[in-house]
Order: C-alpha cells, then structure tokens, then sequence
C-alpha cells in the first residue's frame, strides 16, 4: 500500500514533468511563428548553403519561421560582432539569431557571456541524440557544453590520398615522414592558428607523447617544454620535405583539397570522413581519391549551433536547431550527394520509417565504414590550443 | 539671388566634411581606445602600453611587417615609375590608344575577381604552366614552386602593379586635358629635344601634381589590401592587413587589442610611407633641376622603348587571360593536371552560381546605384560651389577659396587603411544602434565611393568652359536651369563615368560590408570572398565572373548611353 | 543715358590694373573700347556682364537704364555677350538653341515663328534642326547672335567677336552685327584690339595698362 502510494506519488509527478515539458515546447513553437532568424553559418560550400536553404524551406512551411543564412567567411567575425554588440549594451534584438560553432568560438562565447543560456533539452528531438557513444557532443574541445548549444554534426580527422600516384598509403605520423621524404613536395597541412592546421599538430602530438593523459588536463607550462619537444623534433624533419619546403602553408583544409585534384599534393587532410566522397560526387576530385586514418585513430569533434545573449528570436532559433536534430534533417545532411555530413544522432534509437532514412543513405566509394574509423581520439583540453599555436608561430612562422 | 546660392550650395562641403571628418576620426578613436587596453567588455579597464608590447612580440610580427612594405612599396613605385615610362614612350602610340578603349572594363574589374583569375593562372599548377605541360617542360606533376603566396609577397606585389596602372593610367588622362600636352612638345621639338626628354623633363614634372593625392591613395591601398592579399599573399606570416583581420576574427577576444594596436600600426606605416614618398618628391624635384636645365638631348635606346611597350603589353595580357581563365574554370566539371582545357565540362555552376547570387546581386545593385547616385549629387554639389567660389559676382574680392580643407577630409578614407576605422565604426554603429541597417551599409560605401568619383570628374567638371554657362545665364536663365539644361547635359559622359567608378568601387567593397552589414547584407563581393574560403574553384569562378559583370555593365551604359543620346550631335562626340 | 560704366576700376592684389573708366553709351550706340592684349579689356566686360573673375575687386558703378548693375546676379542683368567663340550648346540643335534664350512666357506657337523669323533675317531659313556643328564659322556667329538677341537684352557686350573670322566673312558678319544693334536700339560695348571692327562713329576708349 505504501508502494503502491509513492509510486503514485512519483508518476504524478512525472506525468506533470513531462506535461510542462511539452506544454513548455507548445509555447516555444507558438511564440516561433512568424519570426525571422538569422542564422550565421560558414558560407564556403555550395552543398552545405545548399542543405541550410533547404532546411530553412521546410521550417517556412511548417512552422512559419523564416530562416535567412548569413554567410560568413569566419564564423569568428560573427563572434566579434555580437561582442561589440555587448559592449554597446545591445540586450534584444542582435544581428545573430542562431550560429554554427563550436570549439574555441565556443569557448570564447562562453567565457565572454555570450550565449544565452541552456537550452538544447529543452528540444524535443535531443533526447535522438547519441550522448553515450559520442562524448563530443558533452564536451567541445573537452569545454563542458551545458546545453548551450546543441548538437548538429560530427567530424573526424581522415586523410585524403590519391592512389594514382601513391600505392599505399601511410598509418601513422612515423609513416607519413618516410612518405613525405620518399615524395619531396607532395604533403603539407593548412597554416595555423587555422583549425585544420591545428587538429593536425593535435593529432601528431597525439601520436608522438610519451604521456598521453596530459593531453586530458589543463596545460602545465612546466611540462610543455618536455611533452611537446618530439612533436618539434618531427616537424623540424618534416617540413623540409612538405609542398613549398615548409615555407607557404595552405589557408585551409578546403584549398588542399584543390591542390590534391592539381597533384600539388599527393595525400591531403579533412575534417569531415566524407569529404573524399562527396568532393568525387561533385566533380573536385578524381574518382581514385581514397581516404584513411592512423591506425592510433583519429581526433574527432562534434559541431554545434549555439544562440546568442540578444537574439529576439530564440523561439524560432530553436523550433530551427529542433529540426536541424530531426532524423529526416540529420538523414539528408549524412548523403554525400547532399552534403555527407555524419550524425550526431543514435540511430539504434530509430524505428520504422526514421531508421530506414538512414539506411537509404548510400555509403560514398571513398568513404570508410564507421568500424574503419572506430572510436574517435578526443580533443586534447582546450588550453592546449592556444599554447601549441603559439609555439608553432614561433618556431614556423617567421 | 547668387549670395544665397553660394551660401545653400555650402551645404554640400560641409556635409561631406562632417560625414567624412566625424566618421573616420571616431573610427580612429574606437580603435585607439583598445589599443591603450581599454576594451570594458572584455575586462580591460586600465589603460596601458602592454598591448603594443604583445603586438612586437607576436611571432613572426617583423616579418609580417617587412613582407608588408616590400609588397606595398614595390607595388607602389612599380606602378608610379612604369605609368610614367609608359606615358614618356608610349603616349599617342597604338598601345596608348588601346589603352584608351579598354581603360573602362579593366578598371571595373573588382580586385577579389582578378586576384582570383591571376592565382589561377600563375600558380605552378595553374594554366600558363599547364599550356607548356607537359610537352615543353616535361611537367606530368606540377613543380614545386613558390610563385603563388611566396613568401616575400612578390606575386602580390606584381598582382598590385597590373590592377593599380589601368587606375593610374586613368587619374593621369584626365590630368594630361589640363597641360598644353601638344604646345609643350611642339614648342621642344622646336628647341632639338626628343618627345621622350620632354616628357620627362617637362611634361612629368608638371603632371607629378596632379597625380600626387592619388598616388599616396595607391600607398595606403597596397599597404592595407586585405582580399587580393589573401588569395595572392605569403600565410605565414600573412602581411599585416591579413594578420589584423585575422586577430579580430580570433576567438580569443584579448586578440581585438591586439588588432587595434596592429592597425594603428599600419596607419602609422602608411604615414610614414607617404611622408617618405613625399620628401623622394621634394629631394628629386632639388636633384633633378640641375639634370633638367643642363641641356643634354640624349635619346632612348630601341631596346628600353620596346621593353616598357612589351610590359605595357603583358599588363593587358594578364587581366583579359585572367579573366579567361574564370570563364574556364566555370565551365569546368573536372579539370585535372597538366590538361590545356578542362576533361569534362558543364553549365551546371553557372546555372546554380545564377539562383543563389540573385539577392545578392540585387543588394549589390541597389547599394551601388544608391551609393554612386548620392556620391554624384555629393561631388557636383562640392564641385559647382567650388567653381562658383572662382567667380566673383557681388562679394567682389572677399569671396576666399577656402575648399581646400574639404579636399583632405575627401580622401582620408582612400589614405587611412580601411581597417584601421572601420572596426571603431561598427562600434560607433551599433553604439547608436543603426548596424544592420541598409542606410549604414550604403553610407559607408559611399565614405570610399566619394572621393573616387570626385578623382574622376573633378579635372573634367573644372576644365568646362565656364563661357558657355555665363553666356546661358546672361540670355536671362536662373542657374539651375543652366546647370540642368546645359552644363549637367554637356557634362554627361563624364558624369555617368564617374557614376560608373563610384558603382565599381561601392561593387567592390568587402570590409565594410561585412563590418556595418552585421551580416544581414550579403552582396556579391562578401558572396566572392566567403566562395573563396571554400575549396570548389568552379563555383568561385562563377561567382567572381558575376562580381566582374556587374560594374561592367554600368560602364557599358555610360559609354552607350551618351552615344544613343547624342548620336546626331557632332560637338558632343570624342 | 542708358550704360553707364562710372569711376570703373579693378584691383588685382589690390594694385588697379587700369585707370578708371568712365564711359555713357547711348541705345544704338556702340562704343568699342581697345588696347594691347592682357591690359584687362575682357576683365572689364566681365565686370559689366557679373562674371568677373573672384581674385579681382571691383570699384565703381555700372548703370544700366539707371539701375545699378553691380548688386544684380548675372542672368538678371539682361546684358547679352558675345565671345569670339560662338559658344553654341553643342547638345542642342539650332532651334533648341534658340529657343534656350527665348523668355519663358512665351508661347510655343510664338517661339516658333520668333525662331523662324530670326534665322531668316539671317539667311538661315529651315536650320532649325540642324546639329550646331555642321554649321560653318560664319553661320555660327550669325546664330550666336541671334541667339543673344532672343533673349532681349537691354545691353549687348562683344569680347572680340570677329576674331576667329576669315577676312573674307568679317566683315559680312560685322555689318550684320551693327545692324541689328541698330536695329535693336540697345548700347553695345565691343572690346577688340582690331582697329577695322570700329563702327564709324562710335566712341574709341584706349584702356592703358598700368603694369605695361
């Protein structure tokens, strides 16, 4: 009897937990209506603006929310206005309602107060997404997310090589040496403090620490010196042998791919495991481009869209961030042909109609199996950035 | 009646110097400010040098620096000394008169479209090597070559020459209808000079003057360019401009002192770089009296003539092959090293470059049209009080000419580096809470599309013959029915060609753009840039074609429309 | 009685750069005023129409009709001037041209027939849509005139008219020039370094310069 009373008790409360919940939601989505978001988001690929306007038609329809995509060159622009925007005291009405980001952008935006607030449990859809196996979407570059921003998709380290002129590929950064000096000129990574160039220098620091568990804390500088000096050492035996001697880097990760279709390049790298596969599929790359990881594994992150401390139209921003995590939405944006882009979603939870999205999503000719790329290397803590950035100005950049 | 109209016409200088003077000075103040680590947002509310202390040190700052003025510098007198060869070779020549025709197209070609078109052509990958490999060069792989983003900022540097000359060339053509350019040649030939002495012992000399504010114009630019430097210049360390814009996009915020501190720098370096240009000017001006007097009538040899007539040359080669290239490459499916022409082609770019760049280009054309519109009441508004000042009516004597100070404030925005006000502004903006606004977009392209168009139609609307307006006046017209029925008409080539610049320049701008926009104005220029960042260098071909269409049109109009308008009237045709 | 140039003297940097003028033209009368180029002979003729130049000062009075002239913009001087350029509007053809100094009230029907009227005491009949261009030198100035007299001026000032004519049209266009001043009964004031464009029995001034 006394069970059978607590137990009333509980599904009581229970019942009017999830009843606020849903109420609560109701009223996101009424208040959504008719608002137009901003959404400020990288604009440097046809395919990805292509899926954004797609997804911003589906939202007109369904929910009356306009979504108008703000193309930015450098997300970090953005960052820079809506803090000019607080130091004007600017509360309501900021020119950025929703924005793609995450690792030190986010950060900054965390830091500096400029997010508004938790709010990605609050989507309905979040409960989809795969926090068990894919830690990153928890923590972004190791910074606990707190529901301030919600997840949209997932990235890993690969390389890109070129099999016409290259027959096996390399498995680890010793490999890649002996590429590099088999094939003088043929590799290099993207300039830092750029984020391709960076996740590189991650990735060798990675493989070549003795002590890989001071990657997880905060930088010590006492240990700095010591932990980094073989990554140092194997950059200094690189970088006479990469494209340009080590003297020109690349901008990014996005003009390598361009040097591998020229054969400036024979391996590049990318952030995204399809990227090999949909750059075949459109034609910037030749169909014998194939991609690989070390076989230590590879870093891999997580992406996000956050809202700003002053947008006026957080409702709509998040009746748009709910759809973005709707399997229909994280299904298309997983096709090469579209963007190829994987999903932050556990597709176990699936059922029925919502699974069989995803098994109808071809699997590109250069993209590896999920058992290929195993389990991801997390980012190193966030502190790490900034020093190995700096240091490598110092060292390569003079 | 002419009283009052001189003092309402007042209203135009005082504008502009209000606009021009309050807008850039508080720029500078908004960028100072965080360069004293005063930045309350972030936390930095004591003022102090630490910042410019962490500006030196920043790692590899002294090379970004040096890259910088040997780009900008090498650019700046490769420009100035070549137009002044090419004037005393090639002036009147066949060369010459090409230049005449193609003047218009070349200078509307945005500086991102042909940074673009140039890095695909000379690249050690790009088409020159390609249409030499692999049959002359043995090339089946392209070479490892630092001739794109080398690290000394050459091909920058030779990228600033080519788009900087067609400017100068044009500045200097409108200079050369004010100096009795036939009398004086005539009257040296008399006196056993050859046509090139007397160019460069009379005819530069006089001309210098006039070329003067634009010149240091082409200073600031080369120095500050931020775009083409990022397609075409070393990354590491990029020059100081590139590094400047990056450290604001930085994540990190306590980078925005940083950059503050860095674009006073380059503020500083542009200073310092007119001040030494100017005292060249002076010392060569000491120097040179002796050489220009001592008589001596020695001639040129055939072979330097012919080598400032190849470059001359090879200027027009490199922009319309750049601009082929484009067309190319946007035709291009897959195009793969060393082939002469793409293996598969396709209108697939252009067909979805056409359906996503619609707004943009709308925005574009509406702000240019609007910008370069209100530039041209600005510049006939400052123009017409200017010659109404040189005529004394009833004030007799005590009319001063004191317009000079309005010329300055004009052209601060061509002289202090975009970068280093227009961060302060968007401050100032959103301060005032009008960021984001189409009007703030537009007014900030006008604060660059104004002196342009006043450079281009100053010596024109000067050099008319004030005879002809007296005269309409005296048949008992009021003045602004002879200024809209006869000087406005008369003037009209001249008039839509500076409309057609300001439209270029308004076309062209990205760093206010994106800084005053706040994102919510995409045109095709910001479209060009953020294509660019992205890898598919089909989709930014068409997109860089599309920004290099734009203004040709409005120039094709300003040449087409007088025409049409005037196609029965001899005395209006050149 | 009718222009009268009183005590006229200009300064340049505050040095005069001739004597004072004094001069009355009656209507009818053309008085031509001569001197070595650069004495200042132009400088006085735009005194009188309004557009002199701003680094002079002007001193004196000018009356025309007995209203003082010096307050009065230009185009409410009701001067007419002639150049030794014909300064046609080369935009305009010849009718527009015409029509250009035409007062505003007048009727469209009227301009008309005042064009048509004009251009035939010329000998010009039916160039009306004529592009000023194709016109030869003496048909220009014939039309500048023409044009200047449109306007009704009460006054007609000449800045070396018949300079750039051939000698064989001068003196053609002289005559038909003098005769519509008398025709017109206004005072002229013709300034020319030629002795042979006097009209007989007009006044002489010889303006002296002082810097010469």
């Amino acid at each position: 009897m006394k069970n059978f009373f607590l137990i009333l008790v509980w599904l009581t409360i229970l019942s009017g937990f999830s009843q606020a919940f849903a109420q609560e939601w109701g009223e996101i989505e009424t208040a959504a209506e008719g608002q137009t978001v901003y959404f400020n988001a990288w604009g440097g690929s046809q395919p990805i603006n292509e899926y954004i306007a797609w997804a911003s038609g589906v939202v007109q329809k369904r929910y009356g929310v306009r979504v108008i995509h703000v193309k930015a060159a450098d997300i970090g622009d953005v960052v820079s206005r809506i803090l000019v925007e607080k130091a004007a005291k600017k509360q309501k009405d900021g020119s950025v309602d929703l924005m793609w980001i995450n690792g030190e952008n986010f950060r900054a935006m965390k830091e500096n107060k400029l997010l508004y607030g938790p709010f990605s449990q609050k989507l309905p859809n979040y409960h989809l997404v795969d926090t068990k196996n894919k830690k990153t979407v928890l923590y972004d570059f190791t910074i606990p997310v707190d529901n301030m921003e919600s997840p949209w998709g997932m990235a890993q380290l690969v390389f890109l090589y070129d099999t016409k002129p290259v027959s096996e590929h390399p498995k680890s950064m010793l490999d890649l040496l002996v590429f590099a000096r088999k094939n003088p000129g043929r590799f290099t990574y993207p300039a830092l403090p750029g984020f391709h160039g960076t996740t590189f220098i991650k990735q060798a620091l990675f493989e070549l620490i003795s002590d890989s568990k001071a990657l997880n804390r905060p930088i010590r500088q006492s240990e700095f010196e010591k932990n980094t000096r073989p990554l140092w050492e194997y950059l200094d035996a690189l970088h006479p042998f990469l494209w340009r001697k080590g003297k020109v880097f690349p901008s990014s990760a996005s003009q390598m791919l361009s040097l591998l279709n020229d054969n400036e390049i024979f391996i590049s790298i990318s952030f995204n495991p399809n990227s090999a596969s949909n750059a075949i599929e459109n034609g910037e790359l030749p169909n014998t481009v194939r991609t690989y990881i070390h076989t230590s594994g590879t870093i891999g992150n997580t992406h996000f869209v956050g809202i700003p401390f002053n947008s006026s139209a957080r409702q709509g921003a998040m009746v748009f961030a709910n759809f973005l995590l709707s399997p229909e939405a994280q299904a298309r944006k997983a096709d090469p042909e579209i963007w190829g882009d994987p999903t932050v979603l556990d597709t176990q939870k699936l059922a029925g109609r919502e699974k069989a999205l995803f098994d109808a999503v071809p699997k590109g000719i250069a993209t590896l199996t999920p058992k290929e790329l195993g389990q991801t290397l997390p980012e190193p803590h966030v502190s790490w950035v900034q020093a190995l950035e700096k240091e490598w100005l110092k060292r390569y950049s003079k | 009646m002419r009283l009052s109209r001189q003092g309402t016409s007042r209203i135009f200088p005082v504008f502009v110097i209000g606009l021009f003077g309050i807008t850039i000075l508080s720029g500078l103040l908004g960028t100072l400010l965080p360069s004293m680590n005063y930045l309350p947002v972030i936390g930095h509310k004591h003022v102090s040098l630490s910042v410019w202390f962490d500006f030196f040190s920043y790692p590899g700052i002294k090379t970004s620096i040096l890259v910088t003025l040997f780009s900008g510098l090498t650019a700046s007198f490769g420009v100035v000394i070549f137009v002044f060869l090419f004037i005393t070779f090639s002036y009147g020549n066949a060369l010459w008169k090409i230049f005449e025709k193609i003047l218009s197209p070349v200078l509307s070609i945005p500086h991102a479209a042909f940074a673009i078109g140039f890095g695909f052509l000379i690249a050690p990958s790009g088409w020159l090597i390609r249409m030499v490999s692999p049959g002359l060069t043995g090339f089946v792989y392209p070479p490892d070559w630092s001739i794109l983003n080398d690290p000394a900022g050459i091909s920058l540097a030779i990228a600033l020459v080519i788009k900087e000359f067609p400017f100068l060339i044009m500045v200097t053509m409108g200079a050369l209808g004010q100096l009795d350019i036939e009398k004086t040649l005539l009257a040296g030939r008399a006196l056993g000079y050859k046509k090139e002495q007397i160019w460069l012992k009379i005819l530069i000399p006089r001309l210098y003057p006039h070329l003067r504010l634009s010149i240091f114009a082409i200073i600031a630019y080369s120095l500050s360019v931020v775009d083409m430097a990022i397609i075409l210049g070393p990354s590491s360390p990029p020059p100081l401009a590139v590094l400047i814009l990056k450290w604001f996009n930085d994540p990190d915020m306590s980078f925005k002192l940083i950059a503050a501190a860095g674009s006073l720098f380059l503020f500083f370096v542009v200073v310092l770089s007119v001040l030494l240009v100017y005292l060249i000017e002076r010392s060569a001006c000491f120097v040179s009296e002796s050489w220009i007097t001592n008589g001596k009538r020695h001639s040129f040899s055939a072979r330097f003539k012919s080598i400032v007539f190849f470059m001359g040359v090879c200027i027009i080669g490199f922009t319309m092959v750049s601009s082929v290239v484009l067309v190319v490459w946007s035709l291009t499916w897959q195009w793969r090293f060393p082939d002469f022409l793409p293996a598969v082609w396709t209108l697939k770019f252009w067909a979805k470059g056409l359906v996503s760049s619609f707004d943009p280009v709308m925005t574009t054309m509406f702000t240019g049209m609007a910008a370069a519109f209100i530039g041209l009441i600005l510049t006939i508004g400052c123009l017409e009080h200017d010659v109404n000042f040189q005529t004394n009516h009833i004030m007799q004597g005590k009319a001063q000419n004191n317009n000079k100070t309005l010329y300055y404030f004009l052209y601060l925005p061509l002289l202090v580096p975009q970068i280093t006000f227009m961060a302060g502004i968007q401050l100032l903006l959103v301060i005032m809470k009008i960021d984001g606004y189409w009007i703030a977009l537009m007014w900030s392209h006008l604060l660059f599309v104004l002196p342009y168009m006043f450079i281009s139609l100053s010596a024109t609307y000067r050099a008319f013959d004030r005879r002809l307006t007296d005269q309409a006046m005296l048949l008992g017209r009021p003045y602004m029915i002879v200024l809209f029925r006869i000087k406005l008409p008369m003037l009209l080539r001249p008039i839509l060609f500076s409309f057609a610049i300001g439209f270029a320049v308004s076309v062209a701008q990205y760093i206010p753009t994106i800084l005053v926009g706040a994102g919510r104005f995409s045109t095709i220029t910001t479209q060009v840039v953020n294509i660019a960042s992205g890898s598919d260098r089909r989709a930014i071909a068409v997109y860089a074609l599309i920004q290099q269409f734009l203004p040709m049109i409005i120039y094709a109009l300003a040449i087409i429309l007088p025409k049409i308008l005037y196609y029965n009237k001899k005395g209006m045709q050149v | 009685m009718s222009l009268e140039l009183e005590k006229v003297s200009i300064l340049k940097f505050g040095s005069a750069i001739f004597d004072p003028v004094n001069i009355v033209i009656k209507p009818g009368e053309i008085t031509t005023v001569m001197g070595p180029s650069g004495c200042g002979k132009s400088t006085l003729l735009s005194a009188v129409s309004g557009s002199l130049d701003a680094v002079f000062t002007l001193k004196g009075s000018i009356r025309l009709y007995g209203r003082e002239l010096l307050t009065l913009p230009m185009e409410e001087r009701n001067i007419g001037m002639l150049f030794q350029d014909d300064l046609l509007f080369p935009h305009m053809n010849i009718g527009s041209n015409l029509a250009f100094a035409i007062k505003e009230k007048t009727s469209g029907e009227q301009r008309k027939t005042m064009i048509e009227k004009a251009l035939k005491t010329a000998g010009l009949e039916g160039f009306e849509k004529r592009d000023p261009s194709s016109l030869s030198g003496g048909q220009k100035a014939r039309v500048s005139l023409l044009r200047s007299l449109l306007a009704d001026p009460s006054a007609l000032l000449m800045d070396e008219p018949f300079s750039k004519l051939d000698q064989s049209l001068k003196a053609k266009i002289r005559d038909f020039v003098f005769s519509q001043i008398k025709r017109m009964n206004i005072p002229a004031l013709l300034v020319t370094h030629d002795p042979l464009d006097c009209p007989e029995g007009g006044m002489i001034l010889n303006l002296n310069n002082k810097e010469g």
